[in-house]
This record gives C-alpha cells, structure tokens and sequence, in this order.
C-alpha cells in the first residue's frame, strides 16, 4: 500500500516538474520575443523626445501599472475556514451534530436534562471557533509583520515624454518611455541602453553577483540576462548615467517572471504540520474506532439508538484533546517570540520547529556569510604580507605602519581614488559611512580614512591635476592622476597609479623597500609573483600601486596634461606594493558554523562570486574545514589527471554554475551524498535553471530537511521550494521576504543557529506538552466505558473533561514550552524525520496504557469513595445504571435503605464528576512534573527552575477550587462542592506516578539501548 | 545518508514482497503487528505485572476505604438531607374506566401488593408505640418497628372495598415519604393535597387530617431496622360526575414541619404532582 503511494507520489511529481519546465522555457522564449519586438519599437521614442502623454496614457491603460503585483493571497475567508477543517475540528463538528440532534430528539420527546446535550453541542462548537480564531490571529499578525516591511515611499523616475524632463511616480511608467538613470538610482523598469555614461549597476538583488555590471548601448549578447545594453526593474544604479527606453514593465519584468516563478513553486508541508497530521489521524481515528466499538457494544447491550448515538458523541468528546491545538498554537508562537526578540521573524508559526530539524543549510555568501562590502584584508610592502583588521567593528589587531613605504603605499591608495563620503556623516563611525564609489574604491577609502586620517582634506593637500579613471570599454586596467605636492615649495607633480597588478608591474622600473627606491631586479619580481599568487588564491581581489615623482624641468608647473594624449610618463615608475580586498566574512559566522557542524548540520554554499573567492571564504568560515581537499586539490598533490582520483576521498568540492547546468540531477545527487563540504559557485540568476532551486530539491530528494538563506528577487523560487526560506530583513527584497517562511532582522548567519536551537527545544518540548495532554484521555475515557459495560452510575460529565481540556489543563501544558533543555540538544544530529517521530509509539502507549491507567484508577478509586461515603456501596453500584437513571423512579433505596429521589440522586452524580475531575487533577500535578524531564531525573533537572510551570500548577488548583466551591457551579458546569477529604483520595496515585516515573529514567538512563529504554523511552 | 541504505532495500531487492500484509504478519522477521513473538511476550508480561500490582494497589484502597465504613450509618447524609414524597400506585399518570375492572386492576393489584407489609399479621409483632413522640432506640441494641396496621387507612385499607374505590370512581392514592436514616421532622407533619383547578376538590384523608405520627421517626437503617415500615397517608378523591373525562392535576405536599417541600430544582421533595382521569 505504502509502495503505491510512493508510485503515484513520485508520478505527480514528475507532472508538476514537467510542467514547470515547460512554462519556464516558454518565459525564455517570450522574452526573446519581447525584446525583438522592442528593437522595432526603438524609433517611437528615440530622438530626445520620448513618448506624447496621450500615448503614455494609451499604454498605460492597456499595460497596467509599473508595478509588481503581490502574489493573490488566499482569500481571508478560506484562511479562516481553513483554520475550521482540520482532523480533530471535523470530528468536533460531528459530536456537535450528534449532540444537537439528540437534543432534538430529547427536546421533542420532553426529557429532563436534555438542555445538557445543547450546552454541550455549542461548547463544543465554541472551542473549535475560539480555536480556529486563535490560529487565524496568529496568521494574521505574522502577515502584518510582513506588510510592515514593504517599502511605502513610491518611487520616482524622470521621464522624457513630450521632450520635456519630468520627475513622475515609476508606477506610471509604459512601455516605450524615455528615462533617465544616474548613480544612486533605482531603475524603474526593464530598460535597453540607449546611451551611457560609465554606467555601473548593481544586480545583486536579482543575480546575487556583488560585482557591479557596466552597462553600455552595445548589445553584447543575445541572452537578455548577459548583455550589456539591458538593465533591469529594481537593480541599483551605482555610477553613471544612461538614458533608456523602457521594454518591460511591471510583472512583466524578469524580476516581476521570477517573482511569480516563486508563487508558482508549491509550498512544502512543514514537518511540524506532517508530525501534528500524523497524529491527529491517528487520534481521530482512535476516537472513532473507539466510538464505533462502544456504540456496536451499547447496540448489543440493549442500549435504544439514541442512547448509543450519545455514546459515540460522549466517547469522541472524551478522546479527543479538544486544548490540543490551542497548546500546540501557545508553545509556537512562544517560541517565535522568543525568536523575534532575537531578530529571527517568524512568519509561519510552524517554521519555528523546522529550524530545528534542518539538516542541511543552503546559504548565500553575500551579506549572509559575509559584511557584504569589500574591505582591506592584506598588503604587500617590503615584501611582507601584512593583514589589515576586517572586523566590522574595527576590534581586531592592525599591522606595523612605521615603515616609510607603507606611507608612499597609502598615500597612492588614498590619492588615487574618487570615491567620496557622503557629507554630514562625521558622527558615524567609518565603516558605516555611505561612500559614493565602486566596491574597491570604497574598501580603498575607508581604508585610507581609518589609517591616515581625513581624507578629504588629505586630497585637499594635493590638489589633483588631471586623473585617468578605469575605462572597461577600451580595455584600460589601470587608473591614474597627478597630483600637486602638499609642500608649497615642492614644484614637483606626483603621479599615482593602480590597477591589476601585473599591469602596473609592467610599467614599474624601481620597488619601493624600507622606503628606500630599489632597482626592480629579478629578485624583486619573483617575490611580487609569490605575494601576487598567495593573495589570490585566498580569493581576494588585488590591486598594485606605484608612484612617480615627474620631473621639475620637464613638466613644469602649468604643464598642461591631457588625459586622453597622456602626455606624461607613465612607464619607469616606482612600485609601491599590493593592496588586496576581499568581502570579509562576518564576525560570528565561523562560530556559528562550527555549531552547525557539532549539531549535525551541513552548511552548503551557494554564490554568485568566483570559485576562488567562494572557496577561500567557505574555508574562511570554516564550511570547507581545515585539511579538506577537492577533487582537484588531490590531484594536483598526487600530480595525477583529475580522471584518476577517488571522488569519495575528497571530502570538499566546489561545482560552478557552468557545471552544474551540465549536471544530471542523478550526478548532482551523487555530488551531494559523497561530499560532506559542498560549494556552488559562480551560479548563474537565470530562471529556468535556477541554482539554488536545483540544489535545494536535490537535497530533499536525499531525505534532507533543507533551509535556504537569500536576499534577491532570484532566490526566491528557492526560498519558497525550501522546508524553511530564511530572508535577509535589510538587504533582501520584498519577493524573497514574500516567498520566506521566517526572516533574519540583522541577516546575521548566526541567528540561525540561535533559531535551530530553539526549534529543538520547541520539538522537545512540545513532545512533552502533548504526552501531557494526551494522557488524561485515557481517564476521561475509561469512565464511559465501564458507565457503558458495568453500568454503574456515569461518573464523569462530558462538561467536566471539556473543563479540563480547555481550563485547569492549558497552562500546565503551555508552561512545558518554557523547559530547559535536558542536554545539550546542540550537540546532536538532527533529526531524522522519518524516524524521530513527534509522537511515538512509546509515547502514546506510556500515557495511555501506563500513566492514564494509573490516572483513571485514580479517579475510579475516589469515585467509589465518594458514591460509597454517601451510601452507596460499589458492588451496589454496578448494574446501577438504568435504576439511578430512571426519572421516574423517586425513590431509589442506596445500601443503608435511605431513598433518594432522581434530583438527589443528580446531584450525588455530580459529586462523582467533581471528585473524578478532581483526581484527574491530582494526578495530572504529578504528570506535569514527571513530563518535566524524558531522561534525567528531575531532580538533576530541579523542582522549581521554571517557575511558569510552578505558578502553572498553583493556577491549576485555584482554578480547581473555584470549579469546586463557586456558589452557582453546580447548576451550571455540574461541579459540586466535595468534601476535603476527596481532594486526597488521589495523592497515592499522584505519589505512584511520580515515583514509577523516575523508576522509568533511572532504567532509561542506567541501561540505554536495553529493552526496557527501547520500550519506556519516548 | 539513511536513504542511501534504504533506497536501494525497498527498490532493488524484493520490490513485491513489502505489502499491507507485512504490517499484520511478515514471515521474514517472524513479525506480527510489528513485533516478534518474544516481543510480544515480554510487553504482554510487563502490562501485566504492571495491571497487576495497579489492581492490587486499587483492591488495597478500596478495601481500606471499605474498612472505614460504618455499617449502619453512612459517613454523610448531607445529600439527602430533606425526603422525597412518592405515591402509590406507582404512576404519575392515573387513568382508567371505573366501568372496566381490567383498566383499573393493575393499580389495584399494585396497592393490594404494596400494602402486604401492613397486614395484621405482619404488624402484631410490631410494637404499639407511643402517639406523638419519636421513637427512639439508639441506645438499643435491636431496634423495634412501631405497627402500622394497615386498617388505619379504612376506606383505602383495601379491606372492606377490595377495589379501593376505583370501581366506584373515587379511587384511593397513598402518599408515601422516603426513608431517611435518622430524620426526626419537627412539628407535626401532614399531607395536604389540592387540585389544580379554580373549584376545591374534595378528599378524605387516611389517618385522619392526614398526618403522619412522630413514632415512626427515626428511622434506623436497613441493617437494624430491617422490619421498619414507614408511615403512609392515603387520598381518596371524592370525584363527581362532573369530574369523569376530565384530566386533573393533584399536587400533596408535606407540610406542618421544617420539611422542604418547594424546591426549585427537586420536584418530589416534600411534595409530589400526579394527574388523575377517570373515564366512564
């Protein structure tokens, strides 16, 4: 049966993949048409003039607003409905129906006490509205935390329509439009380049690239996702400015098609929402079963059919755990507070446990792992590699700055540099500063600033004569300027230059060492190829700096230099050294991984960035662990073709994006399953092969419970694929907040660990809380049972247990939430969820065969006492039923010969609920403590430390007596004021429970893996 | 890693042999419901040693509890503090033919029944006790019945008109009160009927003015006072003419003592409502 499942499972799956591939490549072909219809449209607007209103207004009017459309949201309505249709609220409906339908019979038959039955229907009613109202808020809120994220201020563009420059909303923006862009810009819309001036964007929110794309007018290639002349909604203008015709607007956008790609990857069931499925199916069908047999059983008996209907409603109602949900609701949201208050937002309640269970990490580099801007990290000067601090605090140790070169060196790094701070920044500290600049450039500064002092002022000094910045399209690698010596009397002109090192090398005839001017000897040359090597395969990116002093006489003061002849030197300069950057990793991030690593988590890399770069900081942060080798690494120690080696003694492995693409998915698992440290590189944004996609669904096929990090638009289909999608709160975009199930306030890869570790203790932890809750059934069970089969008088009503399910037993479930961990849940594997089940087979059979047994003899015990204490014996008491329950019978003669009437005989009956709810009670006191632990004694875990649950337990019996003695209960909820003594009929029992319990851990803990831990444990 | 070793056994191996039917009995681990026989053994053991020694834990302190008990008197009365009234015969809907001996004969059989207790010759042995005084023995260690003889009642006695009036259309209704171990009611206890229409009913009461003497009181138990009969008031409604066919509702309550006889929740407490309808 299970196989065929699997059969039909696997078939559906194969359909929906097939289909999404089929639309995804239909997408690719759409847009290729898109922008060749485009190229026809380009006259319309070109010549400065841009599009007439009316037009505007035209296209407009068909189009639709530049705007994404959110995904459509389920409408509230089925949210709500939904929150009425699970398992255990159908099988509520159907006790209401019985009840209301007995009523009616009753009602119209005239029987007394049939107003019970009413009563009972609409608690029952009640709780799973009150229930479901409770769900619903607590989805609510978590949506309205999302909404708060979304970014209200519209956003303005500047048109050419009409000839004339107007700033509008982006929202009205058309197809055909004119705009321009500059540096500091969002862009609008899908544009083609019509004109740019050193025009860079940032595509990372939709490629996660953090490398800045030049755009120019040439089309460079005919995937719209490479060319140059195409940029695109929502990436960011870093410098330039271009003009554009606008192509795609709003949905139609590629950001807008991977959006809806993400609405259009089906959501994963939680495993918390499969575990809770599980068995509420179970319960529910125990519940029937159940009921089944015991209406079958009163049906043989003799019972009339309504009387077996009642039954059955009795029998659901008292199995069911009608505060089940709501607890289950509580502990969650408890969690996810607790989360938020460390900056994890939850917004599926039920992601608070997936963390816990996660297995495999799939995690962004950028701003994830890493600060995400370019920093110092180390530079080559009188042949030392020196480390410069990349902390982002600047806490770390700096290097020895006496040497002269090293001033040459910084003043090169600073001079040669456009990059500029914002202004009026002077309170915050440096590395927080807004640059306007490249990344380089930026790292440079802040670099310069943190060493040197102001720069600002330090330019000011020497004054810039003429500069030659980098230019991509000629090709020039190499930036220069000339400066005008800060000393007056100085005539002398100060030549700077940087750019890749070997370049600058070329041109270079001296090294500057100890600040001394040296001949550039061969010497010289092999240890700068060394330096030159080392820092880059630590993935950093390099620069080479150098210096000229020009000559007074040949260039005099005045001498006008022209960037484009440059007619200067610019060869024989003097080298100064390397300054090499890299995109530091975070702070707290090789910890946190290392957590990862003793839990039993696999993080996996995934990034935009080079193989190098990608692999230098995965050993950075310790994902690629000390010692680990690739494929290519071993072959290259063993100086054997890479065909030769064993792929299973590599434990690390870097696939780029090129490779994967060629990958089967069988191949890709295969990688997967025989690499414990895996990163992806260089993956490619396009959609219909979306990386992350690809890697997230090849883990679950290994049985993996994945959870993905990422910020961009393009993560998003990943995100939402993922058992759990983690965004980033300040660098991701709104898709991927939409598509996550939980997001990091400070994109801080640490938090997840601080989320997983809760997630396990929430798992736990809601263990106990539901072998709590669920042990009380067998007592409220049992007396119908022996009510239906020996026929004594009923001793417990179906409103005294929904009293316990939903008032005295809520809290001490809840408070359960708020137990420390037993052992140190950081240092296990996660679970497996096919195996570690929330609830167990030796869950269930330790509560109800065990625990509720003791229970329901407890209750039965202090029934006896009470029914006999007032005269009726117990052998008297069996076979009872039809007399005690006859109306018209008033004088019913107990074992002392008193008669009692039917309305004093109710009463006596209500005493017996009062007391048996009572010994539940009792028992359930002695029940919450023993849930307190699984394994260790409670003593080593203490009584008192968590004082909700203390308070729980004193709240629990206020709550009791107030049942008990509240003038007015006994008409109303039928509790009676019982005799103190009954309160202490159950201690025995509550004292059995506890002492059979820490019996139980002692085995447990004394013998692990005997039979009675494989038996006891759960 | 699990899949790697699970993939491969439920694929590749035996794909058909893993069915539903493996879940009940499967002939390669010995398994039946997911356990061997040795499993089953060692649970089944361990439940019942643990049923076993809850059932001697339970046995224990019902039997302590059992060992409190006082035979004669019960720990508490407190729930049934005030006594029930109850009529004879036992219906609270009397309807008949006085033309048709069939119809009525069930009441009278049951009346005729009820009243055997109270024949002379059960009641001779009984004492004669002192009228208007509680009878008490505590000290005593055999407690005596005080006679009621059934001839107190006269017309309704069933003696001298075997039908107690139904063949006449004036039927008899005895009013009982419930047993209560100890109850001693102060004043001086009566039963009063009416009937719930606007023109009195009239009715003879048996002893007469319908009162219930104090010598019957207290009453000592089942155990002591196994001979014990209580006391019985009996109604006979002079029905007319006027009245055949028609429904009427009588209500008796006791009354002249601190007796509860108006509840709200209890109906037959001290008082008890029962409808009458003769047909001709």
């Amino acid at each position: 049966m299970f196989e065929m499942n699997g059969e039909v499972d696997v078939k559906m799956k194969k359909k929906k993949k097939i289909k999404k591939k089929d639309r995804l490549e239909g997408m690719k072909k759409e847009m290729d048409i898109v922008s060749v219809i485009h190229k026809t449209r380009r006259r319309e607007s070109w010549r400065e003039y841009g599009l007439t209103s009316s037009k505007a207004a035209e296209v407009l009017e068909r189009d639709g607003p530049n705007e994404l459309l959110p995904p459509k949201g389920t409408p509230e309505y089925v949210k709500f409905a939904r929150q009425l249709a699970g398992g255990l609220q159908c099988l509520m409906w159907v006790a209401a129906v019985i009840c209301f339908i007995a009523f009616g019979i009753e009602f119209s038959r005239g029987t007394l006490g049939c107003f019970d039955d009413l009563y009972l229907a609409i608690t029952l009613i009640t709780v799973v509205v009150v229930t479901g109202c409770f769900g619903y808020y607590q989805e609510f809120k978590s949506t309205n935390i999302i909404a708060s994220f979304k970014n209200l201020v519209p956003q303005q563009a500047l048109v050419i329509r009409d000839g004339q420059k107007n700033q509008i909303n982006a929202m009205d923006l058309v197809v055909g439009d004119l705009v321009e862009i500059k540096g500091g810009d969002r862009v609008p819309a899908d544009i083609r380049i019509i004109f740019a001036q050193g025009c860079k964007v940032d595509n990372s929110s939709l490629t996660g690239e953090s490398e800045p794309q030049s755009k120019t007018p040439e089309c460079t290639h005919e995937n719209p996702l490479e060319t140059k002349n195409i940029a695109f909604f929502s990436t960011t203008c870093l410098e330039g400015v271009a003009t554009g015709t606008v192509i795609n607007t709003g949905d139609r956008t590629i950001i807008g098609r991977i959006a809806s790609l993400a609405s259009g990857v089906g959501n994963e069931k939680t495993p918390i929402a499969i575990e809770i499925e599980h068995f509420v199916d179970i319960i529910a069908g125990l519940a029937i079963f159940f009921g089944f047999t015991f209406f079958v059983v009163a049906m043989f008996i003799g019972y009339a059919f309504l009387e077996a209907m009642i039954f059955f409603m009795a029998i659901v109602v008292a199995y069911v755990p009608e505060g089940l949900l709501a607890t289950v609701t509580v502990c969650l949201s408890l969690t996810a507070k607790r989360l938020a208050r460390k900056n994890c937002v939850v917004k599926n309640l039920e992601a608070v446990e997936t963390l816990g269970s996660t297995s495999v990490i799939c995690s962004d580099k950028t701003g994830t792992l890493t600060q995400n801007r370019m920093t110092v990290a180390h530079l080559w000067f009188d042949n030392v590699i020196h480390a410069a601090d990349t902390t982002e605090d600047q806490s770390g140790q700096s290097f020895d700055q006496s040497s002269e070169t090293w001033r040459s060196l910084a003043r090169v790094a600073g001079l040669c540099n456009r990059a500029i701070f914002k202004p009026n920044q002077e309170s915050l500290p440096i590395p927080r500063r807004i640059v306007v600049g490249d990344a380089s450039e930026t790292a440079l500064l802040k670099f310069t600033e943190l060493a040197i002092g102001n720069m600002m002022e330090y330019r000011e000094r020497f004054k810039k004569v003429v500069e030659v910045p980098f230019n991509s399209t000629n090709k020039n690698t190499l930036m220069l300027s000339v400066h005008e010596l800060e000393d007056p009397m100085d005539l002398r002109y100060l030549l700077v230059m940087k750019g890749a090192p070997e370049r600058i090398l070329e041109r270079c005839s001296t090294i500057l060492i100890k600040g001394q001017e040296m001949p550039l000897e061969e010497q010289w040359r092999e240890a700068f190829q060394t330096a030159y090597m080392d820092l880059g395969s630590l993935g950093e990116r390099v620069l080479g700096f150098c210096h000229i002093y020009l000559n007074e006489n040949e260039f005099p003061r005045g001498y006008k230099f022209d960037s484009d002849e440059m007619n200067f030197t610019t060869s024989g300069l003097c080298f100064a050294g390397l300054i090499s950057m890299i995109d530091p990793p975070r702070a707290t991030v090789p910890d946190a991984v290392m957590k990862c690593r003793t839990a039993g988590i696999r993080v996996v890399m995934v990034t935009g960035d080079h193989p190098i770069t990608a692999r230098a900081i995965a050993a950075n942060v310790g994902i690629i662990t000390e010692g680990s080798e690739t494929v290519e690494d071993i072959a290259t120690r063993k100086r054997i073709p890479v065909e030769q080696v064993n792929r299973r003694d590599a434990r690390a492995c870097v696939i780029s994006g090129g490779q994967l693409k060629d990958m089967s998915s069988e191949e890709l698992d295969e990688a997967l399953r025989s690499h414990p440290e895996m990163v992806f590189a260089r993956t490619s944004p396009q959609p219909p092969s979306s990386p992350p996609l690809i890697i997230v669904e090849s883990c679950q096929r290994l049985g993996s419970i994945v959870a993905v990090t990422g910020d961009g638009v393009n993560d998003s289909p990943a995100l939402k694929k993922a058992d759990i999608g983690i965004a980033m709160g300040i660098a991701g975009s709104d898709a991927a907040k939409n598509a996550a199930d939980m997001i990091l306030l400070d994109d801080n890869f640490a938090s997840i660990v601080t989320g997983v570790e809760q997630g396990r203790l929430i798992f736990d932890n809601l263990k106990k809380s539901i072998a709590y809750t669920l042990t009380k059934n067998i007592p409220e069970l049992t007396p119908y049972l022996i009510y239906i089969t020996v026929s004594v008088p009923l001793p417990l009503g179906c409103i005294t247990i929904l009293m316990i399910e939903l008032a005295t037993d809520i809290f001490p479930s809840v408070s359960l939430a708020y137990e420390k961990a037993e052992s140190d849940i950081m240092h296990l594997k996660p679970r497996n969820p096919r195996k570690d089940r929330l609830v167990n087979e030796s869950l269930a059979a330790y509560s109800y065969f065990q625990i509720g047994a003791i229970q329901s003899f407890a209750g039965f015990t202090d029934y006896f006492t009470a029914m006999a204490q007032e005269g009726w014996y117990p052998l008297l008491c069996v076979g009872l039923r039809s007399h005690w329950e006859n109306v018209h019978l008033q004088d019913l003669q107990d074992s002392y010969g008193q008669e009692w009437t039917y309305a004093q005989r109710l009463y006596q009956q209500y005493t017996c609920y009062t007391v048996f709810f009572i010994s539940i009670e009792i028992c359930q006191i002695a029940d919450v403590l023993i849930r307190k632990t699984r394994r260790l004694s409670i003593f080593q875990q203490g009584f008192f430390r968590n004082k909700v649950l203390v308070s729980a337990i004193v709240f629990q019996l206020l709550l009791g007596n107030l049942l008990c003695y509240c003038p007015g209960m006994p008409n109303i909820f039928n509790f009676m004021p019982i005799r103190g003594q009954w309160w202490f009929v159950p201690i025995p029992y509550g004292i059995l429970i506890f002492v059979y319990d820490e019996i139980r851990k002692l085995g447990v803990r004394r013998h692990p893996g005997s039979w009675w831990d494989q038996e006891l444990y759960y | 890693m699990s899949t790697k070793e699970e993939t491969p056994a439920a694929d590749g191996d035996k794909p058909q042999t893993s069915s539903w039917k493996d879940s009940i009995y499967n002939p390669r681990t010995g398994e039946f419901i997911g356990r061997t026989a040795k499993s089953w053994a060692l649970i089944l053991l361990f439940y019942l040693v643990f049923y076993g020694f809850l059932a001697g834990m339970f046995t224990l302190t019902m039997w302590v509890m059992l060992q409190t008990l006082d035979d004669n008197i019960p720990t508490y009365r407190d729930r049934v503090a005030s006594p029930g009234l109850v009529i004879r015969p036992r219906s609270l809907d009397i309807v008949f033919n006085r033309t048709d001996p069939k119809q009525y004969g069930q009441y009278v059989q049951h009346l005729e029944n009820f009243l055997q207790q109270y024949n002379d010759t059960v009641q001779e042995k009984n004492e004669l006790c002192m009228v208007g005084e509680y009878y008490e023995q505590d000290d005593q260690e055999e407690k005596k019945v005080c006679q009621f003889k059934r001839n107190l009642l006269r017309q309704c006695s069933g003696l001298s008109d075997t039908t107690f009036g139904y063949a006449e259309g004036k039927p008899c209704v005895l009013v009982k009160m419930n047993r209560i171990i100890g109850l001693k009611p102060r004043g001086d206890p009566y039963i009063n009927c009416t009937a719930k229409r606007e023109s009195p009913l009239q009715m003879q009461y048996f002893p007469s003015e319908g009162r219930f003497d104090k010598m019957y009181f207290p009453y000592y138990g089942k155990n002591l006072h196994s001979t014990y009969v209580q006391p019985l008031v009996a109604v006979k409604l002079l029905l007319t003419k006027e009245d055949y066919n028609n429904e009427l509702t009588m209500e008796c309550k006791i009354e002249g003592s601190d007796l509860r006889n108006s509840d709200d929740r209890d109906k037959f407490l001290g008082r008890v409502t029962f409808r009458v309808k003769v047909v001709e």
